[in-house]
């Protein structure tokens, strides 16, 4: 593999096949993506109370995302210092302190080592081992956006909101309904065999694939609205570390079209007073809803309203989904479900039902998406696809020119009506940018919690 | 749903033993076979399906389930949406079908909780293959079953499938357990 050539011809919209499948541009991928990006891990309403944990991964890092006793997000490495034994072995619970199974090294769920058996006897007390001040490794950077935690391993990185710039105005309509913002549940967890990319991209612009992929829940009568017709008059954004697709709603008016997505009136006036004007520009004047989104690196959201009960009672859901890499070839999806803290209790039940209807491991779309990821990335192991570029140039002509125009666009980023590759380039574009032939992610040898913690000898 | 601590068992070997087992089996067929329409033909009106989240918990396995998320948690609208979706022609989820076999095994009857009706639990082992790439995926759980008496027959009116794996292996639930 040529990294250089690779790049360029998907900074062109000609996308080597192999970027799905290929071990040694996924070992890149490992340090440059995932090792300078900020990843989410997960959202504050998961760890609400003091102690409460959950533990993730950033590809083979495993964080615990603790709620210490002052209530303040940690994001720390689940790896004793002494044998680098995993501190924490459980996914979910409530603990005030992390013990290590091997040795007992004991941490509170600050990180702050706090126990280390025979302290005075085996290492002469803190002369010959400083427990003071000691924590497990901190991730280099956590910050939090809308209750999204999220960590980056490169110390210097730049800060969370520029990096997700313009991106942050469109998780406001999935997180930010009200004040108080979501709660989130699950996530549900399986693997595909499928190249992580591929479920991003799909996120991040592709409207061209719901009247097919999708037919299924239209003929069954789930979902009106993935007609080739209806799917094209959506504007597609991008703006930040992100894009999106929306769906074109039926007017021009604030309240009339959230109702006819299906939120209730009350939900509706608490957004009508947390939205800006902008948000509600977009809704009302403009009358664009979001759908499906991505943020660079592996994170994705949907926004959908299927009808979810006999008598045809219409109820959006939110879902956040992240594609956790495992290999060039496989993925571990996580699927969670979203709503308001504020809804009412039978909108937050209906609306459970309509994600469970049609996304996550048992929804009746993602069932589809998953059947195509899987089989690109079955195809893309083989020679012949070495000399295969897929044609991802939907929305340019040839000489390059938008076959639309941009259109006028009342929120962040710049914006396309009708199908087009356009978010999809935009989205690979700067996974190129993270990629290119720079530096690995950079660390002051001096700074680095690592180095902090080498103190401890 | 638990099995309820006062449950009077029905012994292997029993008329109504056997009438559960022989429900259970033709189920399982039906499922297998792809007769999805007949196997919604076993349950009630009112039948819940419910499939939690599991996750890996310090110390015991009581509550390594999820309380607010699961795979499934259907009613009968939403299961026989996912059946109408298999006759479309564009579930390509499961087109081309996969090949699955059920087996059942360690069948566990209880009377109740109502006069009518009995509480089992079952094993369930589901073997999938797809395609010609892949190995099997296999999955594993135990169900607890309210099965209701209609008349000489049985009805399926509650499942919870407790699943044995905490991240699938299987890509999707485009089938039942």
């Amino acid at each position: 593999m040529n990294l250089g050539d690779v790049l360029a011809d998907v900074r062109r919209g000609m996308i080597p096949a192999s970027v799905y499948s290929d071990p040694e541009l996924f070992e890149l991928e490992k340090r440059r993506v995932f090792g300078r990006a900020w990843v989410h891990l997960a959202h504050e309403s998961e760890i609400p109370e003091p102690g409460d944990y959950v533990v993730r991964r950033i590809v083979d890092d495993s964080f615990i995302v603790s709620r210490d006793e002052d209530g303040q997000v940690r994001v720390l490495l689940n790896m004793c210092l002494h044998r680098g034994m995993q501190v924490c072995r459980s996914e979910i619970g409530n603990a005030s302190h992390f013990r290590c199974p091997y040795h007992a090294w004991t941490y509170k769920n600050s990180g702050e080592l706090v126990g280390v058996p025979f302290h005075k006897d085996a290492y002469g007390g803190e002369d010959g081992l400083r427990r003071k001040g000691v924590t497990l490794m901190p991730a280099p950077r956590v910050d939090t956006y809308a209750g999204l935690i999220f960590a980056s391993l490169d110390e210097h990185a730049q800060d969370l909101a520029d990096y997700l710039g313009g991106f942050r105005f469109y998780l406001d309509f999935y997180l930010g309904q009200s004040a108080d913002g979501a709660e989130v549940h699950g996530p549900q967890r399986f693997r595909v065999k499928a190249n992580w990319k591929i479920g991003a991209e799909n996120f991040a612009g592709d409207t061209y694939h719901t009247p097919h992929t999708h037919a299924s829940v239209v003929d069954i009568d789930l979902f009106s609205a993935p007609k080739a017709a209806k799917r094209k008059e959506g504007a597609l954004y991008f703006a930040g570390a992100g894009g999106g697709t929306t769906y074109k709603l039926p007017t021009q008016d604030f309240r009339e079209n959230l109702r006819f997505i299906g939120y209730p009136d009350e939900m509706i006036d608490v957004m009508g007073s947390t939205w800006d004007a902008q948000h509600r520009a977009m809704v009302g004047d403009a009358g664009f809803m979001p759908s499906a989104a991505t943020a660079l690196p592996n994170l994705s959201f949907v926004h959908n309203w299927p009808v979810v009960d006999r008598e045809g009672l219409v109820v959006p859901f939110i879902s956040i989904r992240q594609w956790q890499p495992v290999s060039a070839t496989e993925t571990e999806v996580l699927s969670w479900f979203a709503v308001d803290k504020n809804a009412p209790q039978w909108y937050k039940d209906a609306s459970y039902k309509a994600y469970l209807m049609c996304f996550g491991s048992s929804g009746m779309f993602e069932q589809d998406d998953v059947e195509n990821w899987t089989s690109i990335t079955q195809m893309a192991r083989g020679q012949m696809a070495e000399r295969l570029n897929l044609h991802s140039r939907m929305g340019l002509t040839r000489d390059g020119e938008p076959v639309t125009p941009e259109i006028d666009w009342p929120a962040p980023g710049r914006a396309y009506t009708g199908f087009s590759e356009h978010n999809q380039r935009s989205l690979l574009g700067l996974w190129c940018d993270l990629l290119d032939d720079a530096p690995d992610a950079q660390v002051d040898p001096a700074e680095t919690p690592a180095a902090r913690i080498a103190t401890l000898h | 749903m638990s099995v309820p601590t006062t449950a009077r068992r029905i012994r292997y070997g029993s008329a109504t033993y056997d009438l559960v087992v022989e429900f259970l089996y033709t189920e399982a067929e039906l499922l297998d076979e792809r007769r999805h329409e007949e196997w919604l033909a076993l349950l009630t009106g009112d039948v819940r399906y419910v499939m939690p989240v599991r996750v890996t918990t310090a110390h015991t396995l009581e509550g390594s389930t999820l309380p607010s998320m699961a795979h499934f948690d259907e009613d009968r609208y939403s299961l026989e949406k996912r059946v109408a979706r298999f006759a479309t022609e564009h579930a390509w989820a499961e087109d081309p079908p996969s090949r699955t076999r059920r087996y059942v095994t360690n069948v566990r009857c209880y009377e109740g909780p109502g006069d009518d009706e009995l509480t089992v639990k079952s094993n369930l082992l589901l073997f999938r293959s797809r395609g010609d790439l892949y190995e099997h995926d296999l999955l594993s759980a135990v169900r607890t079953d309210l099965l209701r008496r209609d008349g000489d027959e049985l009805r399926l009116a509650r499942r919870d499938i407790l699943i044995d794996e905490s991240v699938l292996r299987t890509q999707n639930l485009a089938v039942f357990l």
